[in-house]
């Protein structure tokens, strides 16, 4: 005969549900710090807002390493324990699911005004200006002809356009993905090659061009070389 | 719903999220302190008691003790308890959720190149704070106030505007000044100890944590999930969209230090003034706050206060509708 097997116990200060709130606080702190090493920061928030999430995270892991110290105060009623155990769910799902958004869907359900930052730079060699600058040069001016024949090199994902062909896109946001706005240029795709897929990331070399559509002329780049590249750890951009 | 749609509404509530937890954790913090700093003594009861003058100063309490809605109430509770004119607790109730720096600080993180909002929201927010304490004032106090707290105030209230039989405290046909000595006995009770203080922080962030995740949900699902021109024919409309964003402030019931990165996902698709509305209305009624209420004011007080609410916010919305559009 073995001796009997211990039960395993938590300590008494912590029994009556009063370990949930710690482990709520921490798990929180744990996705705020989760998001910040994993780098889902860059694909959810614009960069100016990651240190806030970083000390955020870190307050609440500390916070709840003093609940559990302190024995987690009082025990919580049904009601706050469906709450947290609904809220440590949701963080560990938040924590184990990372997001995945598909741009091209994004965009589909946005508006495209253009954001106004004063970002404008015309001193940029065409070649070297990333597709936000191309969007926001041609917007500010209005003769398309003024940059035909221009080199661009710039990297984007596929945005299909209902009635047209896809552009290459990038979402611009002031805050986070919740307000990301698509800002694209039309392109004259490689002849002969089947379209890109919606969401595919593509890295474009071509020249700046001009084409008639409904009676008006815009500038659309004919592509000259088309790589397909893995999303950019910071895809979004101000 | 696709699997990709799933996978953007998926990201989106992570974004809105994240985006939103640091600014509720400061707003939490903030009120944790100003709960354990909480006003009392003489100066409250010198607070402007005029009509105008005492919502204003009130208002501008919220800059000292910048508290989200939730965490008002006990401070508001707390002022009214130690005898704070009615116009200026009241002024502080409604219009302190939107008038303090973290509100104002998440409102420009989230809307930078809407400036005319940051001035709008505070101004906004004291237009409705003077209707609602001109309204409610009106009432009696007995008809305002919930008798455990009307009985708390009438202890510390001057015998000249409380009589003896209204203070109801078991100190009748006593000595007034030891009434009053007994009464100031009572509030000056210790500071709660560091680990309290800590505790009622960490339940009321992970109360509010629950309510967040709710109203994130809600804004990812309508952000993926309805066609944008549904959303467009909704917003697009002067009056409507204003109801729609009112009425989803009352259901969303998510705190003023975060409510503006929610209102982010519908700004594109509505009008101005919806959003402003939305902006507005939640910090004075949601769901949510008609709880907390229940421990400052009398069920009717609450309907006024609720009706009045929805009805000014809706003529600014119209107003600002007019202006913007």
């Amino acid at each position: 005969m073995g001796e009997p097997v211990a039960a395993v116990t938590l300590p008494r200060r912590l029994r009556g549900g009063r370990w949930l709130r710690p482990l709520g606080l921490g798990l929180w702190g744990a996705v705020l710090l989760q998001s910040g090493i994993s780098g889902r920061l860059d694909l959810l928030l614009r960069a100016v807002f990651h240190p806030l999430v970083w000390i955020s995270g870190v307050v609440l892991v500390v916070a709840a390493l003093l609940e559990l110290v302190g024995g987690g105060g009082v025990t919580p009623t049904p009601r706050q324990r469906t709450v947290l155990l609904l809220g440590v769910v949701v963080a560990i799902g938040v924590l184990l699911v990372p997001p995945r958004p598909s741009f091209a869907d994004l965009a589909a359900n946005r508006g495209r005004e253009l954001l106004d930052e004063p970002g404008l730079n015309f001193v940029v060699p065409p070649g070297q200006r990333t597709l936000t600058e191309w969007v926001r040069l041609l917007r500010s001016e209005p003769d398309p002809k003024l940059h035909a024949g221009d080199p661009v090199r710039i990297s984007g994902f596929v945005l299909p356009v209902p009635g047209d062909r896809p552009q290459l896109a990038r979402l611009l946001v002031r805050c986070c993905l919740v307000d990301a706005t698509p800002v694209g240029l039309p392109v004259l795709w490689l002849p002969g090659r089947p379209l890109p897929q919606a969401d595919q990331w593509l890295e474009l070399r071509g020249v700046m061009d001009t084409e008639r559509l409904d009676g008006q002329t815009r500038s659309v780049i004919r592509a000259q070389a088309v790589r397909v590249i893995p999303r950019p750890a910071r895809p979004l951009e101000p | 719903m696709s699997p990709g749609r799933l996978a953007t509404a998926w990201a989106l509530f992570q974004a809105l999220l994240i985006e939103a937890m640091p600014f509720l954790l400061i707003g939490v913090t903030i009120s944790t302190l100003a709960r354990w700093l909480s006003p009392g003594g003489k100066w409250v009861r010198r607070l402007p008691s005029h009509p105008v003058l005492g919502p204003l100063t009130g208002a501008a309490l919220g800059f000292a003790l910048p508290a989200c809605e939730c965490g008002n109430v006990p401070v508001a509770r707390q002022l009214l308890a130690t005898g704070a004119p009615l116009a200026t607790a009241l002024g502080f109730l409604f219009a302190a959720p939107v008038l303090n720096p973290i509100v104002v600080a998440s409102t420009w993180a989230a809307f930078p190149n809407q400036p005319w909002l940051l001035v709008a929201r505070p101004v906004g927010a004291v237009l409705i704070a003077l209707v609602l304490a001109t309204l409610l004032a009106r009432l009696p106090e007995s008809e305002l106030l919930q008798p455990a707290l009307l009985e708390e105030r009438r202890l510390v209230l001057p015998l000249s505007r409380v009589s003896l039989l209204e203070r109801r405290s078991g100190v009748i046909g006593a000595d007034p000044l030891a009434a009053q000595a007994l009464a100031a006995a009572a509030r000056r009770t210790p500071r709660p100890p560091l680990a309290e203080i800590l505790g009622h922080g960490s339940r009321e962030f992970i109360e509010l944590a629950a309510l967040l995740v709710f109203g994130c949900v809600i804004a990812a699902l309508v952000q993926t999930l309805v066609p944008r021109p549904w959303l467009l024919a909704v917003g697009g409309a002067p009056t409507l969209s204003i109801l729609a964003l009112m009425l989803l402030s009352l259901v969303v019931s998510v705190c003023s230090s975060v409510d503006a990165f929610l209102a982010l996902g519908f700004a594109a698709q509505v009008t101005p003034g919806a959003l402003l509305a939305f902006l507005l209305l939640g910090p004075v009624i949601d769901i949510k706050l008609v709880g907390l209420f229940g421990v400052l004011l009398r069920p009717r007080a609450i309907l006024i206060t609720g009706v009045s609410a929805v009805l000014v916010v809706l003529v600014i919305g119209q107003w600002v509708n007019l202006w913007r559009l």
